[in-house]
């Protein structure tokens, strides 16, 4: 008896412990002089990186530093192409080499200082030396002097000629079409010369001044970043207080939080749509958008089996895209039609489906020398949760072709380390556009130079030539003919890449989260406003 | 003792040496180039051969180990390829969320696991004996992860009483504390009883309770006194593990400690991060068991002298 009173006062001394160490946990809103201020609270994995879009290719970074700092130009959430710094979209020279900007004036960084073009130049500039460790070079090395700089032959950059403190022109080494919108991506952000020399290593981890709507309150490379709002920005005060960007690594524990009420804003993995869709707490707050992407099977061209074209396309007959599409993944994908997603410029609008048919796919292997049946090897990363689930499904689809798929599981570096080598035979890919353009889209990953890094290995020379000849034309129309002509010879004459799907992708936001919308692949919550009144209901 | 703890130091040292060195060849050697991880697809080869020659990847490997032994001589354990970070500033920040994470669920599977040991080998044979053994082994048996889960669903969610993710405040070290605690109270618990037991049965106990001492006394001040060594020996064993990380508990509760930060790192091929994760992990484990064998010598002169002669 006295036992039990002595373990019923321990219990009892324990939860008033527990009790009183969580009831002081506090809210998250806080007085801003009698106003209710608004907070949105977002959660995403750890990007482990500094927030200098130079240094990094991180999404992830970019919601943060989006925010923070603003390039020349900027895709709005409908893709149009928008003047932020700079008044009017540039002139640029009939030869297509010079491109003419005006940035507006009394733009301010957030340290009080003024926009001025020499703080465009030296944001270039850095790019360009090499102890800066800049990885997106490639998008801007045209600019005449660039190559020189990251070869530390030079010291400046030839091409960005500054005029007066708001006109500058830069110069490239051959015309480009791409080139603006080059300048509209993260990649291309503008620094303040002085903060950032001052700021040193510094520059991204502690410190980062910008001209954007919100300033750098904090970051916790563990915990987050809190961005406060700027109110001198010069394209109007944003209609949020605060936006504290919450690192949480696991997808479940994000949606927990969600589910509590401590996040506002978070992006749901396909994979667990249904379950939010079907729920009748939630449904009401799932939202869906298109990132410029399609998924397909990547095919090593020069591989012994694969580089037989009527191989490749035997693989895509007996690949059934509407059950993949509407079974496997639950109808949040939409079979592809094409290599370039509907949205970029140069998708045919009129293009079929790709066929199922077991029965052309037995008889093109029986062509290529294969009637017997083929072996090919899948290979996936342990990063890609869908392609081991997508896999399992082909292989039991192409089994009745006669194609042996094996599938083999590699770590992510480790296959990573195997794509770059060409040493791949058949993996599952997705590649996501930055910006509606065909030259990000085919150029980036079929070029045959760039495709040898992706273990596509593709060539061919009319692919090429097409594909050089729209980069450097400036008539819109003429690009996205020959990108439609450029799809069609690389996945409905060679099957270069077999196109499975576009993607859906979701997230979830509470009710009194207003205007939140995504345009492509990162979330922006320029426009995003809060409605106290409702949450304050929940 | 002296000369014994002087040897076991040496020895500690030439240790944690050995692995920085087969550590570094490992990572240089297996497949996974972290410079593709770090510029994802989209970069051309140039940009990638550029980048490799800008991180001194295109080095002899010899060279690139000497300079960094070069820089671990005076502590400086680099620069993360991703953050940019100092290692060593992240591996003080893990380390101090793991010391925190790792104290308490070890402070939580003592006084529990000790508690239990204790209550079933002086109830032995009773329903509460068979009880807490048989719960022992869910304990031992149930995946952390799950644990970790089901503990944030129902405490953190439905009950809304402890927060879900996190390590900035004392209420957040709850939930991971228990669930990485579970299986250590097990292990514990088990050994307590068993090593209580043996004791228990000598004729010194039974000399005490025959001249009157009271049954508390006993059991904690000759008992558990007695049965100390291999709970020690176990503590040790596991308390290298616990400080170490625990990269399941830590990824579920977002706790950014060093099994997290371990796991991530070989995950992205940060080699200095992992490096020096590695090293971290190895001294820990050298000191751990260095202090393990001094209390060892300390308890029981007879290692000591053994060792000696």
């Amino acid at each position: 008896m006295k036992n039990t009173r002595k373990l019923l006062a321990t219990i009892l001394a324990l939860s008033l412990a527990i009790g009183a160490v969580s009831c002081g946990e506090g809210t998250t809103k806080a007085d801003n002089g009698g106003k209710e201020k608004k907070i949105l609270r977002f959660a995403e994995a750890n990007p482990k990186n500094s927030l200098d879009m130079q240094t990094n290719t991180n999404s992830k970074v970019a919601v943060i530093s989006d925010h923070i700092t603003e390039s020349l130009l900027r895709y709005d959430e409908d893709l149009n192409l928008i003047p932020i710094l700079i008044k009017d979209m540039p002139k640029v020279s009939e030869d297509g080499l010079t491109y003419s900007f005006e940035l507006k004036e009394g733009i301010k960084f957030h340290n009080g200082e003024t926009l001025k073009s020499s703080d465009v130049k030296f944001t270039f500039e850095r790019m360009f030396t090499p102890a800066t460790g800049a990885l997106s070079t490639y998008n801007y090395d045209m600019i005449v002097g660039a190559k020189e700089m990251l070869a530390a032959t030079r010291e400046s950059l030839e091409g960005f000629k500054v005029i007066d403190d708001t006109k500058f022109e830069i110069t490239l080494t051959e015309p480009y079409a791409p080139f603006i919108s080059n300048l509209a991506i993260s990649y291309a952000e503008i620094f303040p010369e002085k903060a950032t020399k001052e700021a040193g290593e510094n520059w991204g981890i502690t410190t980062l001044i910008g001209t954007g709507p919100y300033k750098l309150e904090s970051n916790n490379q563990d915990t987050g970043v809190t961005l406060v709002k700027n109110e001198n920005y010069h394209d109007g005060i944003p209609n949020l207080d605060e936006i504290q960007v919450k690192y949480i690594d696991d997808i479940n524990t994000q949606l927990l939080e969600y589910e509590k009420g401590n996040i506002d804003v978070v992006a749901l993995d396909a994979t667990l749509y249904k379950n939010y869709a079907e729920n009748d707490n939630f449904k009401d707050e799932v939202n869906e958008y298109h990132p410029l992407g399609t998924t397909f099977l990547n095919i090593n061209n020069e591989d012994e089996v694969l580089g037989n074209a009527k191989v490749r396309e035997a693989l895509s007959y007996a690949v059934n895209r509407e059950e993949i599409a509407n079974y496997l993944l639950n109808g949040t994908v939409t079979p592809a039609k094409a290599f370039l997603n509907p949205n970029i410029p140069g998708y045919n609008q009129e293009a079929k489906d790709y066929e199922y048919s077991i029965e052309k796919a037995k008889s093109l292997l029986d062509e290529a020398g294969y009637k017997n049946g083929v072996q090919i090897k899948a290979t996936v990363s342990s990063a890609d949760g869908n392609a081991s689930k997508v896999f399992t499904a082909i292989q039991a689809q192409v089994k009745e072709a006669g194609i042996d798929l094996t599938i083999e599981s590699l770590d992510a570096a480790a296959f990573n380390q195997k794509k770059k080598d060409g040493e791949l035979q058949l993996y599952l890919a997705t590649w996501n556009g930055l910006y509606p353009d065909g030259d990000h889209f085919m150029n980036a990953y079929l070029y045959s130079a760039n495709s040898r890094t992706k273990s596509v290995n593709y060539n061919n020379s009319k692919f090429d030539e097409i594909m050089s000849k729209a980069r450097v034309s400036s008539n819109k129309e003429e690009r996205a003919k020959l990108y439609k002509e450029a799809d069609a010879i690389a996945t409905r004459e060679d099957y270069a890449v077999i196109p499975l799907y576009n993607q859906s992708s979701f997230f979830l936001a509470k009710p009194y989260v207003e205007n939140m919308k995504i345009g492509n692949l990162i979330y922006h919550f320029f426009n995003v406003d809060i409605n106290t009144e409702l949450q304050n209901k929940k | 003792m002296r000369k014994y703890i002087i040897k076991r130091v040496v020895e500690a040292i030439l240790v944690v040496f050995a692995i920085t060195v087969i550590t570094f060849i490992i990572l240089n050697v297996i497949p996974g180039d972290p410079v593709l991880l770090i510029l994802g697809d989209r970069a051309d080869a140039n940009t990638i051969e550029m980048v490799r020659h800008q991180m001194g990847f295109d080095k002899p490997l010899h060279i690139q180990f000497f300079n960094y032994l070069g820089k671990l001589l005076h502590l400086d354990l680099g620069v993360s390829y991703f953050t940019r970070e100092a290692v060593f500033q992240s591996l003080s920040r893990a380390f101090t969320l793991t010391i925190k994470l790792a104290l308490s669920a070890y402070a939580f599977a003592l006084v529990f696991g000790i508690t239990f040991g204790v209550i079933a080998s002086v109830k032995r044979g009773k329903f509460i004996d068979k009880f807490l053994m048989s719960t022992s082994i869910i304990g031992i048996s149930a995946p952390s992860f799950w644990v970790a889960i089901i503990l944030q669903i129902i405490f953190g969610l439905k009950l809304n009483l402890l927060p879900i993710s996190g390590g900035e405040s004392v209420s957040a070290f709850i939930l991971p504390a228990f669930a990485l605690g579970t299986r250590y109270i097990a292990s514990i618990a088990r050994i307590t009883r068993t090593s209580m037991l043996e004791i228990i049965g000598q004729d010194y106990v039974r000399t005490a309770e025959a001249k009157g001492v009271s049954k508390w006394r006993v059991t904690i001040g000759h008992a558990l006194r007695n049965a100390l060594l291999p709970i020690i020996t176990l503590i040790g064993a596991e308390l290298g593990g616990v400080l170490t990380g625990s990269m399941l508990i830590e990824k579920v509760f977002s706790i950014s400690g060093i099994g997290k930060l371990t796991v991530d790192s070989i995950l992205s091929r940060d080699m200095p991060v992992l490096q020096g994760a590695i090293i971290y992990i190895a001294t820990i484990c050298v000191i751990i068991y260095l202090l393990v064998d001094i209390s060892y010598a300390y308890i029981d002169p007879r290692i000591r002298l053994g060792d000696e002669q």
